[in-house]
């Protein structure tokens, strides 16, 4: 049996028992930081309602459910390092599937759900298919495509709002409100149930990157050599990537309609999906928390602005420069910079090395 | 045949400015390795510029130069400026930094001058030529001479002077120019200046022909990425052609009968079907 | 035992690879010859990358040629790159580990797997460290380790000790020669150092311009006055 320890690291010449440790260790802190995820979420569920006005209560609902579109985006380029800027528009098309079945067939909301998730799963796969061979730069250009396909299709079509046929418009009468689910139905009741939500998402997706799929994901990402010398199926992975970021999309819509109660068509720009991307890589794609703090950027910014009378677009100023600063200085987005951060004072409170 | 006429010749309009687009997206994308998504918010910007001007009552050139001049400084300053800086980055990250700057120049733009939809009146729209059944002002023709100067300006650029020869050996091998001594700066420079130029005349363009109004004109980009898309980022004759078919056909589109709300997703279908037949030649290295 | 039965491949016209026949027994076996000679791409037939235009490969009597990249993988094909492939953000244990999710194992016995190949590289130390944290030599030590999991049968090593310093090549030697006697597996080895190829392969090919020129023991072959004139330049 060869041993290189005392070559390689003369001062941690390391048994089995070492080894042991060290992963234990890891696995550790794998488990502290989706626990202090769900403790941070808990915190909101139950410190928010309390804490905000009716108003602001709308903007967070909102801002929970983008942020599970928002965990989609991140998934794709953090783990694949794919530029995805139709995020938004699956969004718009799970909206349009809950929506549909909820005034139409009056399922449950749940299942209005699943089956938003669902179809943008779907579609999000098929988008991910040619995706599969082509330079990162057309997939962008493809999913814009599809962006200002859809803005212009649901401009036309607009949202189902009670009324009957495909498309499900009202003509006339009083346009439905989405109903919500029986546990949920105030706003402080829905907006914890919409965070229940999102951890569950969050959840979902640490529960793919510690396993299998992420270390696969990270494989594709490092080359398609490295991923083929290592028996990944990279259509298989690839796919399923693109099929889970579509699940967010879907469900986000889903609850995003169950929140303001009507989608409206003309809010599903190819400029919404764009900056869903900005925000999400903003916000940080490498972490849990980045999707939380995008969308509070995309909701909770933009009423802050408007509570104290400044012009929207100056948000939009501000998060250009922030997509900039994003991608020249600071990758791992605030989330990053903020859990860098915080884990440096631990340290230096604990003494814990390096 | 005659029914269609008018919708043929507005679709060249529209098609001509897709085209000119499509070039200004490519020649700077040969040349740099970047494609520039804030192509349109840099000739909304200028569209709104000449409106500010024109309403002022400012000579119309004067309108036309600051709107091309615009959109000229702004491309010179983020290539200058903010692109070397992801110089070192993968593609797409170089491109999609253009994204934060379209989000920079739309923000300002409906700041400053308010989101409010206008109409862009050049002087030039007051006479028009008139010939069975259609309608054409002479911003229309001047747009159409504008742009087929234009391209065949740019293809003479390319192909016969030595900054054109310079231009199109970055765009082959960047690095490999480098070592041959090529002033990477001083061709990058002339690279953003010219597809700025290129942006500002489309944002006049567009602002006349549709609407001056910073959204739609910033993603009315898009139309002209899908030319590009055809061309493969790289042929400019079949981007021009690519541009006008997809003019022409969405305005043909309203003739389709149901077809007419939808008319605005034709570009988007048609690069789409580009793109997933010529898949092969967008594969990876 | 790799059986090469009159293969070819070309690239748009060039026969990178012209009719080699060769049968390689040796537990560990060399691959030389001049820049160009096809060596690389006779790994790259061997693991997939490159289709052959003619001819037959057998491993341990399986033939390989029907097989897909993945499925070769999964079969005990495995291989290193020139560039060593390393993913930064996650650490050896999970590099490793990433392998060994894609080839047939024991879901119970992986820690212990894992825990033995990381030993054998001398890995076991830097196990929770992420990969953008090695230096060059661990870093082909983990490209050695993936090529390790999971029942392997054939290792191709194209270059692994390019880089290296005297002493870590030495180790690398050692690791290289205790490959098949404790793992079981055949290792092929693509190098431009002689003394590591004299040093580690009992049995060595040489091609040249894509065709075999000699093939036999390894101190046979270096003294073979065709292969010195063509490759070792006397």
């Amino acid at each position: 049996m060869m041993s290189y320890e005392q070559t390689l690291s003369p001062s941690a010449a390391a048994g089995p028992g070492e080894l042991q440790q060290a992963l234990a260790r890891a696995a550790s802190e794998a488990r502290r930081s989706w626990l202090t995820m769900l403790l941070l979420l808990s915190l909101l569920a139950l410190a928010l309602p309390w804490l905000a006005n009716a108003y602001w209560i709308k903007s967070l609902i909102s801002a929970m459910a983008l942020a599970v579109a928002a965990a989609g985006v991140a998934l794709l380029y953090g783990q694949l390092g794919l530029v995805t800027l139709c995020q938004h528009a699956l969004l718009g098309a799970g909206g349009w599937v809950a929506l549909r079945l909820s005034h139409g067939l009056q399922l449950p909301f749940e299942l209005c759900v699943l089956a938003a998730g669902a179809t943008s799963c779907l579609i999000g796969m098929l988008a991910g298919l040619p995706a599969l061979r082509m330079k990162g730069l057309y997939l962008a250009l493809v999913t814009l495509m599809m962006a200002g396909g859809f803005q212009v299709v649901i401009s036309a079509t607009g949202f189902p709002d009670g009324g009957e046929g495909w498309l499900g418009r009202v003509v006339g009468s009083e346009r439905l409100m989405m109903a919500r689910p029986a546990l949920a139905l105030s706003d402080a009741a829905y907006f914890r149930y919409v965070v229940i939500c999102l951890a569950l998402v969050l959840s979902l997706i640490e529960l793919h990157r510690r396993t299998k799929a992420g270390r696969s994901w990270a494989l594709i990402r490092r080359g398609e050599a490295a991923a083929v010398s290592a028996g990944v199926n990279i259509l298989l992975y690839q796919t399923w990537a693109f099929g889970l970021a579509g699940f967010c999309a879907g469900v986000s819509g889903a609850l995003l309609a169950g929140g303001v109660g009507q989608l409206d068509g003309r809010a599903f720009g190819a400029g919404d999906s764009v900056m869903t991307f900005a925000l999400s890589v903003v916000g940080g794609v490498y972490h849990w928390l980045g999707p939380i703090i995008a969308g509070l950027l995309m909701r909770a910014v933009p009423s802050l602005l408007s509570d104290y009378n400044v012009s929207g677009f100056l948000a939009d100023i501000f998060f250009g420069a922030a997509l900039l600063h994003a991608l020249i200085t600071a990758p791992q987005g605030v989330a990053g910079q903020l859990v860098y951060g915080l884990t440096a004072l631990r340290r230096r409170i604990t003494g814990r090395p390096a | 045949m005659v029914d269609l006429l008018p919708f043929l010749v507005s679709g060249l309009g529209i098609g001509a400015v897709y085209a000119l687009s499509g070039v200004g997206l490519v020649v700077l994308y040969r040349s740099s390795g970047v494609l520039n998504f804030a192509f349109g918010a840099l000739g909304a910007i200028g569209a709104y510029v000449a409106w500010s001007l024109l309403d002022e009552d400012w000579p119309q050139w004067l309108a036309w130069a600051s709107a091309v001049g615009t959109a000229m400084v702004l491309s010179l300053a983020y290539g200058r400026l903010l692109a070397p800086r992801l110089s070192h980055r993968d593609p797409t990250i170089r491109s999609i930094g253009t994204l934060g700057f379209a989000l920079i120049v739309m923000g300002f733009t409906e700041w400053y001058w308010g989101a409010q939809p206008r109409r862009l009146v050049l002087p030039t729209d007051a006479e028009a030529l008139e010939f069975a059944d259609v309608r054409l002002t002479y911003t229309r023709v001047l747009g159409l001479a504008l742009a087929l100067a234009m391209m065949a300006g740019i293809g003479l650029l390319l192909s016969r002077t030595r900054i054109g020869l310079k231009m199109r050996a970055l765009a082959n091998d960047r690095d490999l120019s480098a070592l041959l001594g090529l002033r990477v700066l001083q061709v990058d420079t002339v690279a953003w200046v010219l597809s700025g130029a290129f942006a500002g005349v489309c944002g006049l363009l567009l602002a006349n022909i549709v609407r001056l109004q910073a959204t739609l004109l910033t993603f009315l980009v898009i139309p002209a990425f899908a030319a590009a898309i055809m061309g493969r980022l790289n042929s400019l004759p079949v981007t021009v052609a690519a541009g006008i078919s997809i003019g022409v056909l969405e305005a043909l589109a309203i003739t389709v009968p149901g077809f007419a709300p939808y008319r605005t997703a034709v570009p988007f279908l048609v690069a789409l079907a580009a793109i997933l037949f010529f898949r092969s030649d967008a594969r990876k290295a | 035992m790799i059986e090469l039965n009159q293969v070819s491949v070309a690239f748009w016209g060039v026969k990178a690879i012209d009719g080699l026949t060769a049968s390689l027994s040796a537990p560990v076996c060399g691959l030389i010859g001049p820049n160009g000679a096809g060596k690389t791409t006779l790994v790259n037939l061997l693991s997939g990358l490159v289709p052959a235009a003619e001819g037959t490969v057998h491993v341990q009597g399986t033939p390989l040629l029907g097989m897909k990249p993945i499925a070769r993988v999964r079969f005990g094909v495995r291989r290193s790159f020139q560039t060593e492939q390393v993913v930064e953000d996650l650490s050896v244990w999970d590099n490793v580990r990433a392998v060994l999710d894609h080839v047939p194992h024991e879901r119970a016995s992986v820690p212990a797997q894992l825990a033995e190949i990381l030993d054998y590289t001398g890995l076991t130390s830097v196990a929770t460290r992420p990969g953008q944290q090695l230096n060059l030599f661990q870093r082909r030590m983990v490209e050695v380790a993936k090529a390790l999991v999971g029942q392997p049968k054939l290792l191709l090593f194209d270059e692994p000790g390019a880089g290296l310093t005297e002493q870590e090549s030495q180790l690398l030697r050692a690791a290289i020669i205790g490959i098949p006697p404790r793992f079981g597996a055949q290792v092929l080895l693509i190098d431009h150092d002689v003394d590591l190829i004299k040093a580690t392969c009992t049995q060595t090919l040489v091609m040249d311009f894509g065709r075999r020129l000699a093939l036999g023991p390894t101190a046979e072959v270096l003294e073979d006055p065709d292969v010195r004139r063509a490759y070792l330049g006397t």
